[in-house]
């Protein structure tokens, strides 16, 4: 494998998604040269810290009870309008 | 014998106690389809929320972005194919609402208003979720407002497909999904949207006076 081919896998490499041939061919490259290697390593870390250091929000109260009460409310319009149509 | 059936019958002067025990028969479905979509759908409400306020940037958009998704998923429903990810049909939805509702009013793609993602992120930290304070690297020492702008800092494309791998989880099958676009297009993305992330990540770890050398020489 060359560096081409190992920067078209490189993501799918971070990410588990290679095939076990792919993944192998991938791997024996990154051996053999420094640079993959080290983008490699790169890749995987930029993915480790938006997992880690992007903060996720909760969602406010009033958008759960809303969502909560969607479904009752939908279920009611929905039988009134089989019932008076 | 089917509720439809049924109602065909029914006028508007029926007495009270008959509609009554058809709504009761009726609910049982309904119920049952609620039981269902919140136990698939609404557990995934935060991961929305959180999608829709970075595409949004605004948390009132985001609330109704949500709850704009969520009636429409609640109505269309039964076309959810049962077994596959709930998550990412509930994020296709919530896309196309995006795209439906907003993004003709959005800002030049490409044009990143730094002011704009400080002032969001500082009106809404408040309330965000606990986080895993930890690791000794110098990239995990970096404030999570620089994290969030050097996200959004990436041309859209990019920035999408890496809040949906690295952020949800997705895989790439789903993503490719999501984006309307072949899995190969997703790979790339990812590569470079990396890269580039990688290179702002950079920018500010030196603005910090954090040391970017991946090896410990001081």
């Amino acid at each position: 494998m060359n560096c081409k081919k190992a920067r078209v896998l490189m993501s799918a490499a971070v990410d588990s998604e290679l095939a076990l041939k792919e993944e192998q061919d991938f791997l024996a490259h990154l051996k053999q040269c420094k640079e993959c290697h080290e983008e490699f390593e790169d890749a995987k870390k930029t993915k480790m810290i938006i997992k880690e250091r992007i903060v996720q929000f909760k969602a406010p109260q009033s958008l759960v009870d809303a969502i909560m009460q969607l479904t009752s409310l939908t279920a009611i319009e929905h039988e009134d309008t089989l019932l008076f149509e | 014998m089917t509720e439809t059936g049924r109602c065909e019958h029914m006028k508007k002067q029926e007495p009270i106690h008959q509609i009554q025990t058809k709504k009761d028969s009726l609910s049982r479905e309904e119920q049952q389809k609620q039981h269902e979509f919140q136990k698939e759908a609404v557990v995934h409400l935060n991961s929305l929320y959180n999608y829709a306020l970075h595409m949004t940037m605004n948390p009132d958009d985001a609330e109704d972005l949500v709850q704009e998704t969520y009636l429409k998923a609640y109505r269309f429903f039964n076309s959810f194919e049962r077994g596959t990810n709930c998550k990412a049909w509930l994020f296709k939805i919530l896309k196309n609402n995006y795209i439906n509702r907003f993004r003709k009013n959005s800002r030049e793609p490409g044009k990143v208003d730094y002011d704009l993602i400080k002032d969001f992120y500082h009106s809404i930290k408040d309330t965000r979720s606990d986080t895993t304070e930890a690791e000794s690297d110098y990239f995990h020492s970096l404030l999570h407002e620089e994290v969030y702008q050097a996200l959004h800092s990436l041309p859209e494309e990019f920035r999408e497909v890496i809040q949906l791998c690295d952020m949800e989880g997705f895989t790439y099958e789903e993503i490719a999904n999501m984006v309307e676009s072949p899995i190969g297009t997703v790979r790339s993305r990812l590569y470079r949207g990396r890269k580039l992330l990688r290179g702002q990540l950079e920018d500010y770890a030196k603005k910090f006076g954090f040391n970017t050398n991946n090896n410990t020489e001081q």
